[in-house]
């Protein structure tokens, strides 16, 4: 800290955090136990203590543009210890909830994503959209089929006589909605990242916790490929006390979310390469794969919901409980549209699908404003204190 | 102190506690004419004080003060003590008080001259809770070379054969173990509480390390391994193997202000700290003496003055930034320390000889309360309801003070008590 840094309060900040489950932050007295508690925080400028401090004051720029608010895996050794009551824990998880509001663009979406008023717009939204979709799917087949006989392409993926999803909604209009979608949300989440390396590698420099002078993006890459097994293992997670049991079932969300992934990467590449539309068998091994990982999400997030609930140490904001709501509708949504079509319960099946469409357009199109993004911003805050030498 | 001019007065008074501040609550009563009961659990008076090798800041001896009050008990016939005595209920009201009150046997009468004959013959030891179990004694003992009264303690734990042994070995047919525990029921018009307090169970404070290694010790301990009277005669080593130590770390608000044990501040931990930086730079010229604080309290100008001293030792070092890890090193008995130094902003891991837990003061009443009608704080320290009147509480009892602070209260404390018997 240099002798002539002079702060500049922003009173707004303080409340913003506290409002977001950080309205402990006055409590503290810093004595600094959390920064020795803390597993996890580095020899050189560890925090919490810092941050607590900042937050006290109000010091925006200095928690928004510091990467290790993202290195603080919020296991609650700190706020186990405080002797204040402080809970340094949830005040970083709020700044990061602030943090995560201030890079996403376009801002507005931002702030609605973490206001409980603007849920049932969230919800709707999607819900209208894809009603509209479902009514061309099942009354304006026709007309659809002309269209794409236009551009000589086949419009319908359904299977005549079994109960098919592409029935209820037209695989064309799922991926002609997510993929722009998951476009949009990668450039979003590109020119945030963009931002967000620049500003926590100044403040590393400001506050000498790096011994590089510049990034070089080449390095960056590395770091972040080095990185990936600590994440992969929860190696952070793990070193965690107060909370140990928390990790593994994160570990089964995000493995999870993989395994959903690759078998939706597939079926995708069947359906659009080899044109082999679903349902497809369940002897098929990428459906094995599919079904565990629908029953992990399920028993991982139900877990992650059940430890919130039961933890009274720790606050739970609006913030945890949309995206734990999602993850968890998704997971539930998901496997019970396969088994109601495995029961041949067909409407209901169709009923499904869609709130399971609903779930997945506010985990997507929400991932860059939600408590989601922290996937990104976390692994680029690991990778960089990786890369800068941080210890 | 004759009482000879003084006011025709009616109704006692019962003090609690027998330490500096019941003490000095009981003798201005008792100087101004009235009646005083004053009942102490201990086998003799002087209660924490007494354990200590200096008062600060002006780092003289206990017996300054205790030798002069004990003095002024001798010389005025309306103090009563009674040792070894606890309040077992008080019933009544403001100015009419019953107190029943339960002594324990000493098994020794007054016939004792302390001369330490029966302690040569016992061979029966137990633990010494004078030095904090630092050491043993013997089950005949005296409860230190300060003691009030003057006489020896038989255990009642003591052997059949010892018995027989100590009763032969004494020359003024002292020692009585036929004597039995006494209950008695007292008529006082005003009770003032002077009660006390205990070192904080420092075993309780998980992350410190205290009761795990032998190397960390309490503020309480040091000032007993200090004292001439303490187990290693004065001589500051550390417990593991006696080694003197060349490097020392006080970690100050062990267990106070921490909402996970005590919330509040015990006030006088950092002045002890400082004043036990002076007992070892007595004995080691060139030790090296680690603070770790989070905000030093010497309120006042001469506790500042007495910091200020300490701040030019070169080998004294402040650091802030509380002590919040700590861990034994394999072989050597050494404790390893972590803190955050927050004006570097870099975490210091350390390596001391000896580590000093500067633990707070608890109120005896928080783990012993008193049969009695009193209004307690969330922490246990006794409120004064001075609307209510007739009992009050005084020193330690009422808040975290020091000794200074604590005669003042007395003194109020007393004046209170007499104002409830003239009123009435």
């Amino acid at each position: 800290m240099t002798d002539t840094y002079l702060a500049q309060p922003d009173l707004g900040f303080i409340a913003q955090i506290r409002g977001l489950g950080g309205d402990t932050l006055k409590k503290c007295y810093q004595c600094a136990t959390c920064s020795v508690a803390c597993p996890i925080a580095p020899e050189n400028s560890p925090f919490p203590r810092k941050e607590m401090i900042a937050a006290s004051w109000g010091l925006k720029d200095r928690l928004i543009k510091n990467g290790d608010i993202w290195l603080c895996h919020n296991c609650g050794d700190c706020t186990d210890l405080c002797p204040r009551g402080a809970a340094p824990g949830d005040v970083l998880a709020a700044v990061r909830a602030a943090a995560i509001t201030e890079y996403a663009q376009p801002k507005a979406l931002a702030k609605a994503v973490n206001d409980p008023k603007k849920l049932p717009w969230l919800l709707g939204i999607p819900a209208i959209w894809f009603a509209i979709l479902a009514y061309i799917t099942m009354a304006q087949s026709d007309v659809m089929t002309k269209i794409f006989n236009v551009f000589g392409i086949a419009w319908s993926h359904a299977h005549e006589g079994v109960i098919a999803q592409a029935n209820f909604f037209s695989t064309w209009f799922v991926d002609l909605t997510f993929v722009p979608l998951a476009t949009a949300v990668v450039i979003i989440f590109l020119l945030s990242l963009r931002r967000f390396i620049t500003d926590i590698h100044e403040n590393a420099v400001m506050e000498g916790k790096t011994d590089k002078k510049n990034i070089d993006y080449k390095s960056l890459v590395q770091a972040l490929v080095k990185t990936v097994p600590t994440i992969l293992k929860h190696e952070k997670f793990n070193e965690c006390e107060t909370n140990k049991e928390r990790a593994t079932p994160h570990m089964m969300v995000l493995f999870s979310f993989i395994g959903l992934f690759i078998v939706t990467g597939i079926f995708f590449f069947v359906l659009y390469v080899f044109q082999t539309p679903g349902p497809y068998s369940q002897l098929n091994p990428v459906k094995w794969l599919g079904n565990i990982a629908g029953v992990a999400l399920v028993i991982g997030s139900g877990l992650m919901i059940k430890s919130r609930l039961d933890n009274k140490d720790q606050v739970s904001t609006y913030k945890d409980w949309y995206i734990l709501g999602i993850v968890f509708a998704l997971g539930v949504t998901g496997m019970l549209t396969q088994m109601a079509r495995l029961a041949h319960l067909e409407w209901t099946s169709y009923i499904l699908y869609y709130l399971h469409l609903i779930a997945i357009f506010n985990l997507f199109a929400f991932l860059p404003f939600s408590k989601m993004a922290h996937l990104v911003y976390r692994t680029t805050a690991m990778a960089y204190a990786e890369y800068s030498n941080r210890k | 102190m004759t009482t000879d001019n003084s006011a025709p007065v009616s109704g006692s008074i019962m003090v609690v506690g027998g330490g500096i501040s019941g003490l000095t609550t009981a003798l201005e009563a008792a100087e101004v004419g009235y009646e005083v009961f004053l009942v102490e659990k201990e086998a003799s008076l002087g209660g924490r004080v007494s354990q200590l090798k200096h008062y600060f800041p002006k780092l003289c001896p206990p017996t300054c003060g205790l030798e002069i009050n004990y003095r002024r008990i001798k010389d005025n016939k309306n103090i009563n003590v009674f040792t070894m005595t606890e309040v077992q209920n008080v019933a009544g009201t403001p100015g009419d008080y019953t107190v029943t009150v339960k002594t324990a046997p000493r098994y020794v009468n007054e016939n004792c001259t302390a001369c330490g004959e029966c302690a040569k013959v016992c061979d029966t030891e137990i633990s010494n809770e004078f030095n904090f179990g630092m050491d043993r004694r013997k089950a005949a003992y005296l409860p230190h070379n300060m003691a009030f009264p003057m006489r020896y303690v038989m255990d009642p734990s003591m052997s059949t054969d010892d018995r027989d042994k100590v009763k032969a070995a004494c020359k003024y047919d002292a020692i009585d173990f036929d004597m039995e525990e006494k209950t008695m029921d007292l008529k006082v018009g005003a009770i003032v509480w002077n009660t006390g307090w205990k070192p904080y169970d420092a075993t309780r404070i998980d992350n410190l390390g205290f009761g795990r290694y032998q190397n960390v010790v309490t503020n309480m301990m040091l000032e007993r391994l200090a004292s001439l009277n303490g187990p290693t005669q004065g001589k500051i080593v550390r417990p593991s193997d006696d080694k003197a130590p060349e490097t020392i770390a006080f970690a100050q608000c062990a267990g106070s202000r921490d909402e996970n044990h005590l919330p509040y501040c015990s006030y006088i931990c950092c002045m002890a700290s400082l004043k036990h930086a002076t007992y070892l730079r007595e004995q080691y010229p060139d030790a090296k003496i680690y603070i770790y604080y989070i905000d030093l309290r010497t309120p006042g100008l001469k506790y500042e003055r007495f910091y200020a001293k300490l701040k030019e030792d070169k080998n004294i070092f402040f650091v802030k930034g509380k002590v919040a890890e700590v861990s034994e090193e394999d072989g050597t008995g050494n404790i390893n320390l972590v803190a955050e130094d927050t004006i570097s902003g870099d975490k210091i891991r350390q390596t001391v000889d000896l580590l000093v837990l500067a633990t707070g003061m608890q109120p005896t009443a928080a783990v012993d309360k008193p049969a009695a009608d009193l209004t307690f704080d969330a922490d246990g320290f006794i409120v004064n309801d001075f609307s209510k009147g007739g009992m009050f509480a005084a020193g330690c009892a009422n808040k975290p003070a020091d000794v200074v602070t604590s005669n003042q209260n007395a003194t109020g404390m007393a004046l209170k008590a007499i104002q409830t018997l003239v009123r009435r």
